[in-house]
């Protein structure tokens, strides 16, 4: 329903859109320098600024395309005869092809939608992102105003420190195209662990969610730009795996092991094999960690490989000589130059 | 259960694994340099995983809670091969606001905490005794990626975090089938 009547309204802005242009310049010649002087219908403020009315006329297809939004509408009035022109074009080719016409309505509709819901997440209302996981208008007023005055959310909805979630989105705080709240930009706080990967940049920043998160951050805009899941809050027992994990991911030397049937499923992630329920997609079981190290033949092998560390089994067969180490990780024994300590070999012995 | 899988995953790889096998019989390097970690063999396992064990071990009921809190169960009870440095419940009890880690909303922290204990494959006291007497100190890497550090001090041997925080093993060597439990008497902390 929600979508019917944002189509509706998109469609009702699209079809008032050459309306709007009208006062703008009525004559529909959109090329040529000669459109710009004619643009401005009585705003002086536009009047003198042809050149952006004249680009907003040349970019008037797209602006269609986002005729939802209804401020840039409004803008691309003032461009209003390239606009119309531009409208009849596209009346002209969905009459004569009905099905793409159709297909692209369709992307408008969502991508309206969308645009829309972004609108409201990017405004100062911030705590409304919460919002869009919610069907109903009415429910998600309610949801993103948070506490009540015992400072518990309402039934159904979990406790976070940016408000109640609804559930199934308490794992993150938020998710990509959101903007963090400013208490969040202060300190550089990813796990030590992962902090030689998710180092702040030029460009990015870094920031960690208790609840298991790295998010990489737009510094221009403070818009959640990247998600990391971690091992931790965020992908614990009895909560859903993130999105993105439908597909079989175990590492090879695991395979034979930890395989999908009717009754598991196993994903591998942020260095660990999570056991999970087919149906729900829920951790059931955290039934292995992995360093996560990458070592390959030639490498040398990282710090804190000093001792032997090779598993029962495989200790009467690799054992550490003057001429070769034996170390294990992940699943594989790699044989070691005990000199140089680079990687010759690389043993799968999964036990 | 437990699978054994032999497979050369690089083709460079399968000339110096087969050469590392001849060598096995030839033994003559072994009387260059007397591999002692082959003495502990196969054999030496115990018949529980390292989960059993300290679901069954009254000196480690808070760390068994900690592992459950951190849902690690199942991955300490599992066939993979892990060293276990196991605070002991004095151990957890020096941590202030041990409890509050036990708490959902510290899952994260808790986690980093535990993982930080768990060191990938089979470590004997004697292998960490080898490698510390070879270089006067040994790097330890763990599954929550940060490294501790081991030292002897006397007889005994310290382990050392990323905060400077040393555990001594108080009690060596408890095999299991997928591992081995050293018990330490500090709860380790990664940062």
């Amino acid at each position: 329903m929600k979508k019917f009547l944002l189509a509706a309204s998109a469609a009702a802005m699209a079809v008032s859109m050459p309306a709007l242009a009208k006062p703008g310049n009525g004559n529909g010649n959109g090329n040529g320098g000669g459109g710009g002087g004619n643009k401005g219908g009585g705003h002086a403020a536009h009047v003198a600024k042809p050149q952006k009315a004249e680009r907003q006329s040349f970019k008037a297809p797209k602006a269609e395309r986002q005729s939802f939004k209804a401020a840039k509408a409004e803008r691309v009035q003032f461009g209003g005869g390239r606009v119309e022109k531009a409208q009849k074009r596209q009346q002209v080719r969905f009459a004569d092809r009905p099905a793409k016409a159709e297909r692209k309505s369709i992307a408008r509709r969502i991508k309206a939608e969308n645009k829309r819901i972004e609108r409201v997440r990017e405004n100062r209302f911030e705590d409304r992102r919460v919002n869009r996981w919610d069907d109903d208008d009415r429910i998600r007023t309610a949801t993103f105003r948070n506490f009540n005055a015992n400072g518990d959310c309402p039934p159904g909805l979990a406790k976070k420190n940016n408000g109640c979630l609804p559930p199934g989105q308490v794992g993150k705080t938020y998710n990509v195209g959101e903007r963090l709240s400013s208490e969040w930009y202060q300190n550089y706080n990813v796990p030590l662990a992962y902090r030689s990967f998710y180092a702040d940049t030029p460009d990015y920043y870094y920031r960690y969610d208790d609840n298991g998160y790295i998010y990489r951050v737009s510094r221009d805009t403070n818009l959640v730009n990247g998600l990391v899941p971690l091992l931790g809050g965020g992908f614990g027992i009895g909560q859903v795996l993130p999105a993105g994990y439908d597909i079989y991911n175990v590492p090879l030397q695991y395979r034979d092991t930890y395989y999908d049937t009717d009754d598991y499923y196993y994903r591998y992630g942020d260095n660990a094999i999570y056991q999970v329920d087919p149906q729900s997609m829920m951790i059931e079981n955290v039934v292995a960690l992995l360093t996560g190290d990458t070592l390959g033949i030639g490498q040398t092998l990282p710090a804190g490989y000093d001792m032997y560390n090779v598993p029962w089994e495989y200790r009467d067969q690799y054992y550490d000589t003057d001429e070769y180490n034996y170390r294990y990780a992940d699943g594989n024994i790699y044989q070691v130059d005990p000199q140089t300590q680079i990687i010759q070999a690389i043993i799968s012995a999964l036990v | 259960m437990s699978r054994m899988r032999h497979s050369v995953i690089a083709l460079a790889a399968s000339a110096l694994l087969v050469g590392g096998c001849q060598r096995e019989g030839d033994s003559g390097n072994q009387a260059a340099a007397p591999a002692g970690n082959q003495t502990a063999a196969k054999g030496k396992a115990g018949q529980q995983s390292i989960g059993q064990t300290l679901g069954q071990s009254g000196d480690h009921s808070s760390l068994v809670g900690a592992v459950k809190a951190a849902g690690l169960e199942a991955t300490l009870s599992g066939s993979q091969p892990y060293t276990l440095f196991a605070p002991t419940n004095a151990a957890f009890q020096k941590v202030p606001n041990g409890q509050a880690l036990l708490q959902p909303d510290q899952k994260a922290q808790l986690t980093s905490i535990l993982t930080y204990h768990i060191v990938p494959g089979v470590v004997t006291a004697e292998d960490l005794g080898r490698a510390i007497q070879a270089k006067g100190k040994a790097e330890i890497a763990t599954m929550g990626g940060v490294n501790l550090t081991a030292t002897r001090e006397g007889d005994a041997i310290v382990v050392t975090d990323a905060k400077g925080g040393k555990a001594r093993v108080t009690q060596a060597d408890q095999l299991q089938s997928n591992g081995v439990i050293h018990s330490v008497d500090t709860v380790l902390m990664p940062s």
